[in-house]
């Protein structure tokens, strides 16, 4: 037994089937540990892309995911995947190699600190001086991940911690190492919101005469059940921020959808017209509020979240409810059949009628149009599927019309927003969903910035479908400059776009083409049904924008339904 | 702003620091000691009220995650 064995066993431990990585120097031992053990690695073709596939696994299964890299710029990429999970509560475990101990501070090859690199965007990194402390430290690691909000640990292990020497059960060793639990008993330590708060929300609840309930990310913790009981039990007209989509009952007439900058026209008016706004598990991200001193500005504001410091954050919140959002949901369910339950089915039918239709681009009739495209897709679409989206234009058509049956069933970098992150987190989410049929809507930037999984994809053959919308744009850039920049289209233009089809069948992936609005049923038709892995490329019209948008900053009293 | 705490984790310190700066606020007087179990640290800081409440918003983050980890 030695370091990287005692790894790969407290891997086993906390239940990991797979790691998501990429081999390199500091970090060969573990792959040697790695080699015919029960736990499987999937290679991946960048560090960045197993992170954003450990991402997208813990995304849609609610377990951790893990990905591993080697020292130096194997850990510093995956940076970016980390600060994505932290960014949106995604519990990650990496763990890198780091140099020999002896070379620590003398700048050896493929040094870098990487402790130092992410404590900002890791709820906490360790590293590991000595391996009897392996054990232990990872069990504290997916507990940490776990725990609370969850989030992304690091775990940095020297080679020569890997290499080093154990006991045969490294368990018993660690024992009576250290302080360390062995066993961390975070996720027993739920936090339950007051009664006091709960019995005074209630109230203001019963009170209100147009309440808007809100979800958000924290309803990917657990809870949706209870989330659909108590909007039913109301019939209060509800929104959800892109990380909760899927949290509505399928068909909830007061489901108003997806709100902020690029959300229904009625899920934002409606919060604006609000005069209660409970706030479930989201933390009024700019992109939800705009300029927060003008968002929701009659309403009385109740926040639940399990993590405290979202409170008075951005919006100032009359009650605040802190605990885990399904005990926070029963709480609340159960106050309200102690007494009246107020019911909002006029509010709610009132609310729905200040949208109407997704307003859209209108381009010339041969040429593709991205969100018909895409309206065509949902339409074929297995109801079970799971999707998940690059950063961009795709995205917010993407999530505008989407009707995942739960939150798991679609992921998107929403807090920061990676391009990137799409096509590898569908290979992270096929692994953990074997049976489930899974989808990544990509763009032509997002795409090329991750095109070598292509190869993962085909290695393990991985069935997931790849639905890129090639509008030969970084098409939201586009959009800004085209609205706020004076239509001065610096650096945006991609019209040298590589032909995406020869890319995908040279990697031996199944690629179909959609360019003619009129063969967008049978295309479809036939890469839905295509077996395994496959492309669907989607020559779509240049310069077709997203709408609604609220700009940056301001409020839905702005909202843009079309070029001025 | 003055605040007490106590921390596992002494780097958090340094985040703390790295924190004030990112916020425009400026840390005036540190004072800290560590044992094998805690770090007990005392800041001062100045600056605009409300970049001052964020920093305190997100050192209660920091320590709330200290506490999620020592809660077994």
């Amino acid at each position: 037994m030695n370091g990287a064995r005692a790894v790969l066993e407290a891997l086993e431990r906390e239940g990991v089937d797979i790691v998501f990585g990429y081999p390199g120097g500091a970090i060969m031992p573990l792959y040697d540990a790695l080699f015919q053990h029960p736990v499987r690695h999937a290679l991946c073709r960048h560090e960045a892309a197993a992170a954003f596939a450990a991402s997208g696994y813990a995304r849609t299964s609610g377990r951790v995911g893990v990905c591993c890299a080697t020292s130096g710029p194997g850990a510093t990429n995956l940076v970016t995947a980390l600060l994505d999970a932290m960014m949106d509560s995604v519990p990650v475990v990496a763990i890198t190699g780091q140099v020999r101990s002896e070379l620590m501070g003398t700048d050896g090859f493929q040094e870098a600190d990487v402790c130092a690199i992410t404590q900002p965007i890791t709820k906490r990194n360790f590293l590991i001086a000595d391996a009897s402390e392996i054990a232990s430290t990872i069990a504290e690691a997916f507990a940490l991940a776990r725990s609370g909000r969850p989030g992304p640990v690091l775990v940095d292990i020297p080679n020569d911690v890997l290499k080093a020497k154990l006991g045969e059960d490294p368990i018993v060793a660690l024992v009576a190492d250290g302080p360390r639990a062995v066993e961390p008993q975070l996720s027993g330590a739920k936090p339950r919101p007051s009664a006091d708060s709960v019995r005074e929300a209630v109230a203001r609840l019963r009170a209100a005469r147009r309440p808007v309930a809100i979800i958000g990310g924290g309803i990917r913790a657990g809870g949706v059940e209870q989330y659909r009981t108590f909007a039913s039990m109301l019939g209060i007209p509800h929104a959800a921020t892109i990380m909760a989509l899927g949290a509505a009952t399928p068909g909830d007439p007061a489901f108003l959808g997806m709100l902020g900058m690029h959300g229904l026209k009625a899920a934002n008016k409606a919060v604006q017209r609000a005069d209660l706004l409970l706030a479930l598990g989201m933390r009024f991200d700019d992109r939800v509020t705009g300029k927060p001193d003008r968002f929701a500005r009659e309403a009385t504001v109740i926040h639940a979240d399990i993590d405290a410091t979202e409170f008075n954050k951005i919006i100032p919140a009359d009650v605040t409810l802190h605990g885990d959002l399904s005990y926070t949901l029963e709480a609340l369910i159960d106050e309200l059949k102690r007494g009246h339950v107020p019911r909002f089915d006029d509010w709610a039918m009132e609310a729905r009628l200040l949208g109407g239709a997704l307003p859209s681009d209108r381009v010339a009739e041969r040429v593709l149009s991205a969100t018909d495209a895409l309206d065509r897709l949902f339409e074929v679409l297995p109801p079970d599927a799971i999707v998940t989206t690059d950063v961009g234009q795709h995205q917010m058509w993407t999530a505008q019309r989407a009707r995942p049956l739960a939150p798991r069933k679609f992921a998107t970098s929403a807090g920061l927003g990676a391009m990137g992150f799409g096509f590898p987190a569908a290979i992270g989410a096929a692994f953990a969903n074997p049976s489930v049929p899974v989808y990544a809507v990509v763009g032509d930037g997002g795409f090329q910035m991750c095109l070598p999984e292509l190869a993962t994809l085909r290695r393990y053959d991985v069935p997931v479908k790849i639905v890129l919308i090639d509008n030969h744009n970084l098409g939201m850039v586009r959009q800004w400059q085209e609205l706020f920049f004076s239509e001065r289209y610096s650096a945006t233009n991609l019209a040298d776009n590589p032909d995406f089809t020869a890319i995908a069948r040279a990697y031996g992936i199944a690629a179909f083409s959609l360019s003619d609005p009129a063969d967008a049923h049978r295309v479809l038709a036939e890469f839905v049904a295509a077996p395994g892995p496959a492309l669907l490329h989607c020559a779509c019209h240049p310069t077709e924008n997203v709408w609604p948008m609220i700009p940056a900053g301001m409020t839905v009293d702005d909202l843009m339904e079309a070029r001025a | 702003m003055t605040c007490e705490v106590t921390l596992r984790d002494f780097r958090s310190i340094a985040r703390i620091v790295n924190l004030a700066h990112r916020f425009n606020c400026r840390c005036t007087r540190i004072d800290a000691s560590a044992d094998a179990q805690a770090t007990k640290a005392s800041f001062d800081f100045d600056g605009p009220t409300a970049a001052l409440t964020r920093l305190r918003a997100q050192i209660d983050r920091i320590l709330a995650y200290e506490i999620d980890e020592v809660a077994g």
